[in-house]
């Protein structure tokens, strides 16, 4: 979980994984985890949801959010389909992946080169590799329901 | 000869034609903008009302914004009348404007309780920039507002009152408050954490008259209960803006009827925004959603159309949130559909609810309740919308979240949804800032 705390550090100053926008979640019983963070999609539903044009492109081409711009209304972690739009309350301002500038903190920090910063087609990465490592562990989960 | 559009209303889905056209043609249409109000965004007036932002970070489309995108404007104008034989627009001071094709974006009216008194000076809504600023200068430190309606508008300009020291009550005539937003188990849970932030509530209160009283106003309720309030706030719906529409043959239900191109039932008339009933994406049925990211949906959509795009539109998502004192309250789709399979969860010690509802294994709507600071919350809000929006079958993961709904993010990645939602753009592109 050391991308969480690299991810928070840069982004808010603090380190408070709550407060990261990369978010590891165990599969299989905590037996491997996925990191998952913003996609930067296409449609940019953030993006086009901001009542107030707050959201920008970035040089690198993350979606960005301008915090003068930005009043807090939170459309944006709605609109958001990929659950990767956050809220920092102490700003009050919208919180998002912005690639650190081109050079993210979480592929620094991560001591199993499990995050890489490369070119490539987006694509859903941790979909296949998720699915893979679920099957066993939720028919353990309902095994052991049906048991109580 | 130049395309003429004319567009009438420049709220939000007005202002995002006007965009999507010009970032097709870069200029070379011709568009004229007919506006009531100078453009600005409604979504950020409770901002503006709780002073965290200045009057001017309101305006979208101001005059030097317009003059670049090269658009003719007439401020200060309504719409009078619409000949849809002669593709004439006039308006309410005689001008005529022809059009090759037009946008009906008229939006909404704000509607006071039919009750004595509701007109009186003092009673105030809180709907255009004009109706918020009257408020504004009237909210003092320690003064008693009264809201009367416990609707979402009602609930968006929560935070600015009680950010200005005010004394708040909401009387809302249901049984509950927020009852388009909320089952009685998630009204009951933020009733007694408002109560908790000293805002006091009555439900089940129907309001028979306000008078005025040196210099303050009385509120009757039909129980005989009386209320003094320094300021009153009506937030009881809101009404469609149609009656200019009347004898243009443009036909109208609840409101506009469109089609998957918002196209009306003249070809070359369309509709976006709070007037537009168009489909919605989980029930497929007509429907008029009145909400900020339904009128930008449809604002470019029908941009992309009136600028010689074939875009079709795939419907509308159902979505609200709210933040009441650092509490988020948010739905999705078809949440409060009583012949869904549904689930809940709640726990009162986290201040944490969750509804989830079914068709078979995909998730058709969702309903979140809890801290905005909870990790519950802030993981899958996002996540829920894509569940519902994505229409995912979620196979054995519907098991999973029977067993722990408050465990969303697994099902989310390991379902493939991601991959389901990568390739939706609602214009078929990718999307550029403005």
């Amino acid at each position: 979980m050391r991308c969480e705390l690299a991810c928070s550090y840069v982004q808010t100053g603090a380190f408070q994984p709550a407060q990261s926008v990369i978010r590891v979640s165990p599969f299989e019983g905590h037996t491997s985890y996925a990191p998952f963070t913003c996609t930067q999609c296409a449609e940019g539903w953030c993006l086009t949801a901001c009542p107030v044009e707050a959201i920008a492109i970035s040089p690198v081409g993350a979606k960005i959010v301008q915090n003068d711009q930005c009043v807090g209304c939170k459309l944006c972690t709605i609109a958001c389909p990929y659950g990767t739009m956050f809220y920092n309350p102490e700003t009050q301002k919208a919180l998002k992946c912005n690639l650190c500038g081109g050079a993210p903190a979480c592929v620094v920090a991560c001591p199993t080169s499990a995050i890489e910063y490369v070119e490539a087609e987006t694509a859903d990465w941790l979909g296949a590799f998720a699915a893979d490592r679920s099957p066993r562990h939720l028919e353990r989960q309902a095994a052991m329901a049906e048991a109580r | 000869m130049a395309k003429r559009h004319v567009i009438v209303g420049g709220g939000t889905s007005g202002a995002n034609a006007i965009l999507t056209i010009r970032e097709h043609d870069r200029g070379e249409s011709e568009i004229t903008l007919v506006s009531a109000e100078r453009p600005y965004s409604r979504m950020v007036l409770p901002y503006y009302l709780g002073r965290s932002i200045a009057e001017s970070h309101v305006f979208t489309l101001t005059p030097p914004r317009l003059a670049q995108l090269r658009v003719k404007t007439h401020l200060g104008r309504r719409a009078a009348k619409l000949d849809t034989g002669g593709n004439r627009l006039t308006l309410d001071d005689g001008t005529a404007l022809d059009y090759d094709d037009l946008l009906i974006a008229t939006g909404s009216s704000p509607v006071r309780a039919p009750v004595p008194g509701a007109d009186l000076p003092g009673v105030h809504s809180f709907w255009t920039l004009e109706q918020a600023r009257g408020v504004v200068s009237q909210i003092r430190e320690g003064a008693h507002v009264v809201m009367v309606g416990a609707g979402f508008i009602a609930f968006t300009i929560l935070n600015a009152v009680l950010g200005l020291q005010a004394r708040l009550t909401v009387v809302e005539i249901a049984p509950q408050i927020l009852p388009r937003m909320l089952d009685r188990l998630g009204a009951d849970l933020v009733e007694r954490w408002l109560a908790r932030h000293g805002v006091t509530i009555r439900t089940g209160a129907t309001l028979a008259g306000i008078e005025e009283e040196a210099g303050k106003k009385r509120l009757r309720f039909r129980d005989g209960e009386e209320v003094v309030a320094d300021v009153v706030i009506m937030a009881t719906g809101i009404r469609t803006n149609l009656e200019w529409l009347q004898d243009s043959g443009v036909r109208v239900n609840r409101g506009v009827l469109v089609d998957d191109h918002l196209r009306s039932s003249v070809p070359n008339v369309f509709a976006a925004g709070d007037v537009a009933e168009s489909r919605d994406l989980v029930t497929g049925l007509p429907a008029l959603h009145a909400i900020e990211p339904t009128a930008m949906e449809h604002g470019r959509v029908a941009g992309a159309n009136m600028a010689g795009e074939n875009i079709t539109y795939r419907g509308s998502l159902l979505m609200n949130i709210v933040e009441v004192c650092h509490l988020d309250i948010a739905t999705f789709g078809a949440w409060d559909d009583p012949t869904a399979n549904a689930f809940a969860a709640l726990q009162p010690e986290r201040w944490a609810y969750r509804k989830l509802l079914w068709r078979e294994n995909r998730l058709t709507g969702a309903l979140i309740l809890g801290k905005a600071d909870d990790i519950w919350t802030t993981n899958d809000v996002g996540m829920l919308k894509g569940l519902v929006q994505s229409g995912a079958d979620l196979g054995k993961w519907k098991e999973h979240l029977r067993r722990n709904p408050f465990d969303v993010k697994p099902a989310f990645i390991a379902s493939g949804t991601t991959a389901r939602l990568l390739p939706q753009t609602i214009l078929g592109r990718p999307s550029v800032p403005a």
